[in-house]
């Protein structure tokens, strides 16, 4: 076969492939594809061969060094250029304001738009010629672009008390807030942190914005003590047959339920709730959550790191999402200081003990997590002491001479 | 055009996030007091205030991919229904806000006119998580985008309500093992090369410095991410550098290839592993990351025919043996990842494997027989 023809046997290939991807019941890419400038020859061409045909590419915008990423493909034929842009909190757009993204992406861009990435941001295929005006367009837009690169990225909140009743706090608010701290708004642009660096912010135990897995630094909302219980309404609920006790009973996973005549059908048990929400969602808003609410703060969670995905570990119970800033700073600079390229913030406490790190720098915390203490300790049976530690001890054994005479 | 260029550095955020709310919503921010489901994708959120706005779900194409057109139309049916706004969700799916049942219906009607479908609340498929994979990746291994499409194809039943499933259920598709698609999903489908890579000998020389003598100060991007460390680089007769590749302890993750675009794999064993039991919620058994259930098996472009059947068969155990409300991710935790891969006799290889575990000593560390 001639180059040529391997070239003509590769988009019959493609072309096919596309057409199966066109047909099916659910709304095809292709077909949303198909209407934009983007250059479907190099999807097609990756299908037929069985391999992505994007390298990375580059492009320089004046002044912008974060939230845009340059690819080329392998044949050198097509380029592409897509920006990351940031959404408000909560990712509302009025209609007004949707149109005037959509125009910007028609008049600079190919039309195409991812609507929310896994990252976070909303990406927007751009021409590359136009990249640079394009910036400034965006910018008069009101939002700007971001969320690449070894910096912070797009930090990410659930819908919280924008529409939903379980919001324990105000994560939009959270975000907004964040985003703006000076020490972080001022190294948006920046890369300069061996990797990137996600906040999150989940308003109930139910963690909708996924902050314990794919952030370094998660925020959930919880309440301390058992869920409050509105007995007046629950009576009804029973009375109306629309709850059923032993249901409420047998699926609490926490096994923190049980049934007491006296109180009005049932007891929970704070000690044992472990904020499932199981009751609360079937019972609502019978049993809603607890009054005393707090903000849980987690630490090191990624699914990108170098020693694979890890799931947030727990830090402290804030009364404020605002008191984990000067925590989240040094953590930082300690990971900045001392990390390689390409290390989370999740493999730096993994590497150097995650107790040892997070108890170094967590002073401006309310409260330190007890854990369970483990059945199989570190044996050392020797010890080095301290004048102090010598001191603790003689006077300890001291008491239990005394105890039992001379 | 700004005058002063260096003032892009200065991010324009789009806040407050107030700004961005109808006022509908902002009068009532906070004070939601309880929802209703009206099924097909539409919820009723009830305000203390006594207001009330429905919310219409809309699945979008894999990986929230829209032309510009069709936000517009999109955009459109909200103006002329709903309270003129729209919502995306982190899942990718796209909200319509309206303040009636029937307007609400009405919106339902449109999209579905346009080929969209609206669901994905309570007992159904919630959304399947796409990457972008050969749209515009530069990693990617297996496509999926389209294997997203042929799984919403062959799932969208459970998104529309048409069939049953015992809970939500969660899927997310990642087209290489960084798994961008998130691995807490109750089924998560991952595209790797299912081989140990080889390098390109001409073009390695672009990802390695020069001269042998940087060696000596720093070691090379694509050596140093190796979380196995089996790539290694060494000094040449001619003093360049070339690097060396332990296939033996090799893992497939791809971090190489995610530095150094001349890191080459064989495309013929590219697979996708399936891992199940992932949640993002503390409900039932809690958060948890998803578990390897089978590391390799084949794909076949376009139609995914091993993929679909896989899934199906996972789905079908588990609406044939799960509580009513029992999430996949909290059944498989109940039975045990081994115990479900015995009931679907999958191999089990040191890839799949689950380890035993014991804290106790001597006697008690056996099994009770």
């Amino acid at each position: 076969m001639t180059v040529n023809d391997k070239d003509i046997a590769i988009s019959d290939k493609g072309a096919k492939i596309l057409e199966y991807l066109e047909s099916g019941k659910w709304p095809s890419h292709v077909t949303e594809i198909k209407k934009t400038k983007y250059p479907i020859r190099a999807y097609s061409s990756g299908l037929a061969i069985g391999e992505t045909q994007w390298y990375g590419g580059s492009a320089k915008i004046r002044y912008v060094y974060t939230g845009f990423i340059a690819r080329r493909t392998k044949d050198g034929k097509d380029s592409e250029l897509h920006f990351r842009i940031y959404h408000p909190s909560g990712q509302f757009y009025r209609t007004e304001m949707l149109r005037k993204i959509l125009d910007f992406s028609d008049e600079y861009g190919l039309g195409l738009i991812e609507v929310i990435g896994q990252t976070g941001g909303m990406i927007i295929s751009m021409n590359p010629e136009r990249a640079d005006e394009a910036i400034d367009a965006i910018r008069n837009l009101g939002t700007d672009v971001g969320d690449t690169g070894d910096t912070y990225r797009d930090f990410a909140s659930c819908v919280g008390p924008a529409l939903c009743e379980y919001s324990l706090y105000d994560t939009l608010q959270a975000r907004d807030h964040y985003m703006t701290y000076e020490p972080i708004y001022n190294n948006l642009s920046n890369q300069l942190f061996p990797f990137k660096v996600k906040l999150k912010f989940s308003g109930c135990p139910m963690d909708c914005a996924r902050a314990s897995h794919r952030a370094d630094f998660g925020f959930i909302g919880t309440w301390e003590g058992s869920p409050d219980v509105d007995w007046g309404l629950l009576q009804d609920k029973i009375r109306k047959d629309d709850l059923k006790i032993e249901r409420l009973i047998k699926e609490c996973p926490s096994g923190a339920i049980s049934e007491n005549r006296e109180s009005g059908g049932i007891k929970i048990d704070s000690e044992k709730c472990k904020k499932s929400m199981n009751c609360i969602r079937y019972a609502f808003p019978a049993i809603k959550p607890g009054k005393n609410r707090k903000v849980a703060l987690l630490a090191g969670g990624n699914i990108k790191g170098r020693f694979g995905p890890k799931m947030g570990k727990p830090v402290s119970i804030l009364d404020d999402y605002a008191q984990a800033k000067e925590f989240i700073m040094k953590i930082i600079s300690i990971w900045e200081d001392g990390s390689p390229h390409k290390d989370r913030i999740g493999d730096m406490l993994f590497k150097s003990g995650f107790s040892k790190t997070v108890e170094a720098v967590s002073s401006s915390l309310p409260t330190e997590i007890e854990g369970h203490p483990t059945g199989q300790q570190r044996i050392i049976a020797s010890a080095v002491l301290t004048d102090e530690e010598r001191e603790g001890y003689s006077k300890w054994v001291d008491n239990i001479v005394k105890e039992y005479g001379e | 055009m700004s005058t002063n260029l260096s003032e892009r550095m200065k991010k324009r955020l789009p806040v407050p996030y107030t700004d961005s709310l109808p006022e509908e919503i902002k009068s009532n921010l906070g004070k939601w007091a309880d929802r209703k489901f009206h099924g097909g994708g539409i919820i009723e959120h009830i305000s203390e205030k006594g207001d009330h706005l429905f919310t219409i779900k809309v699945g979008s194409p894999p990986n929230a991919r829209f032309s510009s057109n069709t936000l517009r139309v999109f955009a459109d049916i909200e103006d002329k229904f709903g309270i003129g706004t729209l919502r995306f969700t982190r899942s990718g799916n796209v909200e319509f806000i309206s303040d009636s049942l029937e307007k609400s219906l009405l919106i339902k009607n449109e999209i579905e006119k346009m080929g969209f479908h609206a669901g994905g609340w309570r007992n159904s498929l919630w959304s399947i998580g796409s990457c972008t994979a050969y749209l515009s990746c530069t990693t990617a291994v297996a496509d999926s985008s389209s294997i997203t499409k042929v799984l919403y194809d062959q799932f969208g039943k459970y998104f529309t309500d048409e069939e049953s499933i015992p809970a939500k259920l969660r899927i997310s598709v990642a087209g290489c093992p960084t798994a961008c698609g998130g691995l807490t999903s109750d089924i998560v489908v991952v595209g790797h090369y299912g081989d140990a890579p080889s390098f390109d000998p001409q073009k390695i020389g672009l990802c390695l410095p020069r001269s042998a003598k940087a060696l000596e100060v720093a070691v090379p991007e694509v050596v140093m991410v190796c979380p196995m460390k089996c790539i290694s680089a060494f000094k040449k007769d001619d003093d360049t550098v070339g690097i060396q590749i332990n296939r033996e302890k090799c893992i497939a993750c791809g971090r190489c290839k995610d530095v150094c675009d001349y890191i080459t794999f064989d495309t013929t064993k590219i697979g996708i592993s399936i891992l199940v039991g992932g949640k993002s919620s503390n409900t039932g058994r809690g958060q948890n990351l998803a578990m390897v259930l089978i590391p390799w098996i084949p794909i076949s472009p376009p139609n995914y025919r091993e993929v679909v059947a896989v899934l199906q068969k996972i789905i079908d155990m588990w609406k044939g043996n799960a509580v009513a409300g029992e999430r996949l991710a909290d059944y498989v935790r109940r039975i045990g990842l081994r115990e479900f891969q015995k009931a679907l006799d999958i191999p089990v290889t040191r890839w799949n494997n689950t380890e035993f575990v014991s804290s106790e000593f001597g006697i008690r560390q056996f099994p009770v027989r």
